[in-house]
This record gives C-alpha cells, sequence and structure tokens, in this order.
C-alpha cells in the first residue's frame, strides 16, 4: 500500500534525522526557496539536495530547473507549497501574500524571510543564516570573506584604473527581445553592478522606467549593458539596435562598447555570480586596464 | 429563445453542481489527502468527536485553507453573478457588466493606492495594515460609483443613460491614473498589482472573510426580493412606474447592492473577470428572462463556476498557482458558446 510506504518512509527518515542531530537544534532537511540569488547560495553552500521546490526567480544553476515550481515569489500558494512537506521555506522580504506565509507559519513550515538589499553587509547576514541553517557555517564563512575579498580586489583594481582613465557614463537597459527598453535606476541591482564596476549610472530616477529612445539617446552613454529576458548573444544585440535605431547614433553604439548580460543576475539581491559579472564589466568600462584585470581572478 | 428547463429541474441541476462544487474543493488540492481523512477532519471540525491518527495535517489543511477558500468562492460568485443580474436589469443592457458604474475600476484604484503608495503612508497601525488593501479596494469601488450615481441625477431622477456614461469616464479616468501608478511603480509593485488584477482566492482567512459573509448574505437576501420589480423595469421605466414600482427606489437599492457587493468581492479576491457578466446570460439562455429564476439561479451558477475554476486554478499547475481570473473565462466562454450555438438551431 502506497501511503502506508510513504509513512513509513517519512518516520525512518524522522527518525534518522532526529538521530543525527540529536544534540543541537535540528536542521531543516526539506527547503523551498522563494528568491534566485538565495537559491543560488544554498547551491553554493553545498544544500541542494535538500532543496524540494523554487519559485520562478530562481533559474541558476541549470540543474535545479527540474525541481517544482511554487510560481512567483509574490504570489505563493500555502496548500502548494504544503504539498511539497517543507521544513522550511527561504525567501526575502518580497515574498508574499502575507496571510499566505501565516497559513504556513501555522502549518509548522519555518519561513525565514532574508534581505533582498543590494548591499554587501546584508548578503553577509543571509550566508551566516543559511549557513547555520544547512549546519554549514564554516563554508558560509569561507563564502562571505571570499566574496568581501574579491569585492576589494575590484574595488583596488578600479582605484589603479581610475588613476588614468575617466569613469564611462553607462545606461543598463532591460528589454524584451530589444523593444521598449526598461532603465535601470537608482536602488536597483543593475545600479549597484554599473557603480562597483566603476561606471556613472546616467539614469537618476529609482526603479526601473521605460525610457524613450530619444532620451537615451541624449544622455549619450559611453558604454551601454543590455540584458534581454528573451534572448541571448549576438542577436538581442542586433535586435536592441533594430528596435532602437535612435542608440546606434550613441557612442557606446560607434565604439562597439555594449555588454551583454544575464538577466538572472539582476533579480533578488546579490547572487554568487556577481562578482565574475562585475570583472567583465569593469573590463569593458576600462578597456585599457585589461592587463591588470588577470590579478583580480578570484580564489576559486 | 426557447426555455430550455423547468425551473425546477434547473435548480436542481444547479444545486447538484454547487455541492459538487463544495465537495471537489474540500477535497482537491496540491496536498493529496485520502478520503477517509478529509471526512473525518471535517467531522471534527465541525465538533465531531472522531478517532484517528495523523488527523492533524488534513484538519488543518481543511479548517485553515480549504474552508475559508471554499466560502470565499462561494461568496464571491453567487455576489458577482448577482450583481450582474441587477446591473443588466438596471440598464436594460445584455453587455452591462457589474464594473460598469465604475465599482471595479474605483476599486482597482483604491488597491493601485494601497500597493503603491501604502508603504510611504505611514503611520498605519499594526492591526490594520494586513487589511489596508481590501479598505481601500472597498472605499475605492464605493466613492467611485458614488460619484457616477450623482452624475446620473437630474431634477430627482436617475437617468441610466448619463449614469451608463459617466461610469465609462470614470472608468477610463481610473484606468488613467492606475496607468500613472503603474509608471510610478518598481518593477516588484508592478507585479503584484497585475496579479491582483488577475484575482485569486489564495490566503482566503477567516479574517478577510466575515466582512464579506456579511455583504453576501445582505445581496443574497435583498436582491431576490425585487425580482418582481426588476421584471416590470424590463418592459421600461415609465412602465415599470405605471405598474406601481417606486423605479428610483429601486435605482437607488440596486445601484447600492452593486456598490457594496463588487466592492467587497473584489477587495477580498481581487478582480475577477467574466462571472458577472457571462453568468446571468448564461442562466437565461437555460431558463429565460423571469427575474424571479434568474437571480438565485445565477447566484448558485456563479457560485459553482467560480469554486470549479479554483479547483483548476490550484491543481493545473501545482505546486505553483493560476490567477482564477485566467480560468473563469477559460472554463465559462466555451460552455456559453455552446449554449450560444445550441439555442440558435
Amino acid at each position: 500500500m502506497r501511503p502506508m510506504t510513504q509513512l513509513t518512509a517519512i518516520l525512518t527518515g524522522l527518525l534518522f534525522t532526529h538521530l543525527a542531530s540529536a544534540q543541537s537544534q535540528p536542521q531543516p532537511q526539506r527547503w523551498v526557496s522563494a528568491g534566485g540569488a538565495l537559491t543560488e547560495w544554498v547551491v553554493a553552500l553545498g544544500g541542494e539536495s535538500h532543496l524540494v521546490g523554487i519559485d520562478t526567480t530562481s533559474q541558476h544553476p541549470e540543474s535545479i530547473k527540474s525541481l517544482p515550481s511554487i510560481g512567483y515569489q509574490r504570489q505563493l500558494s500555502s496548500e502548494g507549497i504544503l504539498s511539497l512537506r517543507p521544513d522550511i521555506l527561504i525567501g526575502t522580504e518580497e515574498m508574499g501574500p502575507p496571510p499566505v506565509l501565516e497559513q504556513l507559519r501555522a502549518a509548522g513550515v519555518k519561513v525565514e524571510v532574508l534581505s533582498a538589499g543590494a548591499d554587501v553587509s546584508a548578503l553577509q547576514d543571509n550566508l551566516k543564516k543559511l549557513g547555520a541553517l544547512l549546519g554549514h557555517d564554516s563554508q558560509a564563512n569561507q563564502l562571505s570573506e571570499q566574496y568581501a575579498k574579491q569585492l576589494e580586489s575590484q574595488h583596488d583594481w578600479l582605484a589603479q584604473a581610475q588613476l588614468h582613465q575617466t569613469a564611462p557614463g553607462v545606461l543598463l537597459l532591460v528589454s524584451h527581445s530589444g523593444s521598449r527598453p526598461m532603465v535601470a535606476g537608482i536602488g536597483t541591482v543593475g545600479d549597484w553592478l554599473i557603480k562597483q564596476a566603476g561606471g556613472r549610472n546616467l539614469a537618476t530616477h529609482n526603479g526601473y522606467k521605460l525610457f524613450s529612445t530619444e532620451a537615451m539617446a541624449g544622455l549619450n552613454p559611453e558604454v551601454l549593458v543590455f540584458t534581454d529576458r528573451a534572448q541571448g548573444g549576438a542577436s538581442s544585440r542586433d535586435a536592441l539596435l533594430k528596435e532602437n535605431p535612435l542608440l546606434t547614433s550613441t557612442q557606446a553604439a560607434r565604439n562597439k562598447r555594449l555588454i551583454e548580460v544575464d538577466p538572472t543576475l539582476l533579480v533578488g539581491g546579490l547572487g554568487p555570480r556577481l562578482p565574475e559579472a562585475l570583472k567583465t564589466l569593469s573590463k569593458a568600462f576600462y578597456p585599457a586596464d585589461g592587463s591588470l584585470n588577470a590579478k583580480v581572478a578570484p580564489a576559486q | 429563445m426557447r426555455v430550455a428547463l423547468q425551473p425546477k429541474t434547473l435548480f436542481i441541476a444547479l444545486s447538484v453542481a454547487c455541492l459538487l462544487a463544495i465537495w471537489l474543493s474540500l477535497a482537491l488540492g496540491p496536498v493529496s489527502l485520502p478520503l477517509m481523512d478529509t471526512l473525518r477532519a471535517g467531522m471534527r471540525l465541525l465538533g465531531v468527536p472522531v478517532q484517528g491518527d495523523n488527523l492533524q495535517q488534513a484538519e488543518l489543511i481543511l479548517g485553515q485553507i480549504r474552508v475559508p477558500r471554499t466560502l470565499l468562492g462561494l461568496a464571491v460568485g453567487a455576489v458577482l453573478a448577482l450583481s450582474g443580474v441587477a446591473m443588466q436589469g438596471l440598464f436594460r443592457n445584455p453587455l452591462a457588466d457589474p464594473g460598469l458604474v465604475g465599482v471595479s475600476s474605483g476599486a482597482a484604484l483604491g488597491a493601485a493606492i494601497a500597493i503603491v503608495a501604502g508603504a510611504s503612508l505611514g503611520g498605519i497601525p499594526e492591526s490594520i495594515e494586513p487589511y489596508l488593501l481590501s479598505i481601500f479596494a472597498f472605499a475605492g469601488g464605493l466613492i467611485v460609483t458614488a460619484i457616477v450615481y450623482r452624475l446620473g441625477r437630474r431634477d430627482g431622477q436617475t437617468s441610466v443613460g448619463i449614469m451608463l456614461l459617466a461610469g465609462v469616464a470614470m472608468t477610463a479616468l481610473a484606468g488613467s491614473i492606475i496607468g500613472l501608478f503603474t509608471y510610478l511603480a518598481d518593477d516588484a509593485t508592478l507585479r503584484t498589482l497585475t496579479f491582483w488584477n488577475l484575482g485569486t482566492l489564495n490566503g482566503a482567512s477567516y479574517a478577510r472573510l466575515w466582512p464579506l459573509l456579511l455583504v453576501c448574505v445582505f445581496v443574497i437576501g435583498w436582491l431576490p426580493r425585487r425580482a418582481k420589480a426588476l421584471n416590470a423595469l424590463l418592459l421600461g421605466e415609465s412602465e415599470a412606474r405605471h405598474l406601481g414600482i417606486e423605479v428610483e427606489r429601486l435605482k437607488r437599492e440596486l445601484v447600492l447592492c452593486i456598490a457594496l457587493g463588487v466592492g467587497a468581492a473584489v477587495a477580498a479576491a481581487g478582480l475577477i473577470g467574466f462571472v458577472g457578466l457571462i453568468v446571468p446570460h448564461l442562466v437565461r439562455l437555460m431558463a429565460g428572462p423571469d427575474h424571479r429564476i434568474v437571480l438565485p439561479a445565477s447566484a448558485l451558477a456563479g457560485a459553482s463556476l467560480l469554486l470549479f475554476a479554483d479547483v483548476f486554478a490550484r491543481l493545473a499547475l501545482a505546486p505553483a498557482e493560476l490567477p482564477i481570473g485566467i480560468v473563469t473565462a477559460f472554463i465559462g466562454a466555451p460552455f456559453f458558446l455552446f449554449l450560444l450555438v445550441r439555442g440558435r438551431t
């Protein structure tokens, strides 16, 4: 009988986990993650085998895509999540709606709300909590330090580069097959990326906003960073220029300084792949210092 | 249009459909509960002491998730369908839907204000904050409807023609203000707004349910009593007046019922389209235009449709969930087309 075997399996599982963590507080075994960057961190901390469900913003690494999707992080379904029998749900402040989180708590699921803030101290707090929950504290510490170190060497490199090159004016565009690009403004991860990579974000609004191509061309960015939700590679670059022909008049297009970034980098706070992306960006921002870039190769 | 069903047959069929929908809504969900557990947990919730181990989970899922959700679906479906009948009767226009007097767009505007500006308002008592969206949506619906009603008043008379146009204009105005809020919103807020516009029964809790149930009982109790007056209104306003109906009072009552009912439904579950527009037609295709039958039958049909749609919404992509606004039309429209085609031959 299937329910019976299932029950036995659960009970045996419970017994083992109980024995394993009899001394300390029991670690949650079945994880549901509602946040792209958080999912990546759980995987980086060696917790991939604990994941039983992810939300639609969790797109990395490729291997987790086969997990059941719990939908969009702001529109979670209480019974849907309960059907995965999770011990813990992790997500950012953006997770919701609140009544669903209440129902999950009432059902005995630990709901851990972490920060989606685009700054390093928020990230380090998140890593500390995740490490403790996974029982991989030292690994979390290590990753956290490594992250800080990578950013530090990034800063050092930038300081060097800026001695003999000025910071370029940059716009970061998010589009769908090139059409109707949104420009990343203050407070977005896109803005953080530009600044950390040593660029000047020419956009001064908050959040992502639609710009007319005329306004974009008027700002005349030296570098255009773009990301496309529908396609990647050369085709997305061509699509962007084809849909917005005025952009070809900018310095960025004339000097062929159009850089693509992965759209999944921009959701849900700082993820583990950001330092690598920063390196690529700052190399493009300060092309004369390409050789220096080799020095900041992260310790893998 | 021929009358296809005797009222009695229709009511039996609809009651069976409604009971079936309630049963499915209680028994099915992403968490698969054995039938016996569902039954025993249900008995326990009703206060019958039943033996059984491991009933806690079933009791929790039934009591905290499925029962409030089912009640919400019943109330929202019934109220939307009834309001649809009232609208179409009031305007004597088959294309009238409950949104026409501006209640839906007003509620959407209220919701947009709460979603986009709510965080920056500040000073909101902790106890009210979770309900801010619902309160704003309800108030928005009432205010815009009141404006539309005022605009329709001329010399102590209410002109439904002017009300209709005022409703269209207010809807457009609210739409553009919502558009402005959409522009000002950041990416995440935008998605919340979009999902709210599609409606959901997800996250139903008793605290949110009571106000709606009260309004629902009021509307369900009141509107069918005005069935005869609505029938008379079908002949035209002056004819209804000659038949001894107080037309002005009737209009006022209908607008009030619609504003309260749709406002409360939208505040509790977001914008759910299709039910208010199509369910009355569906019932009329099956049973003819007599409001004494159309009103209660629409309430039953609306409630059943919404529950069926919700069961589909929660199972189709489990463990994720479809917005119910997508599903109501998806299930209802083909059935409606079928009735249309059948009625022609």
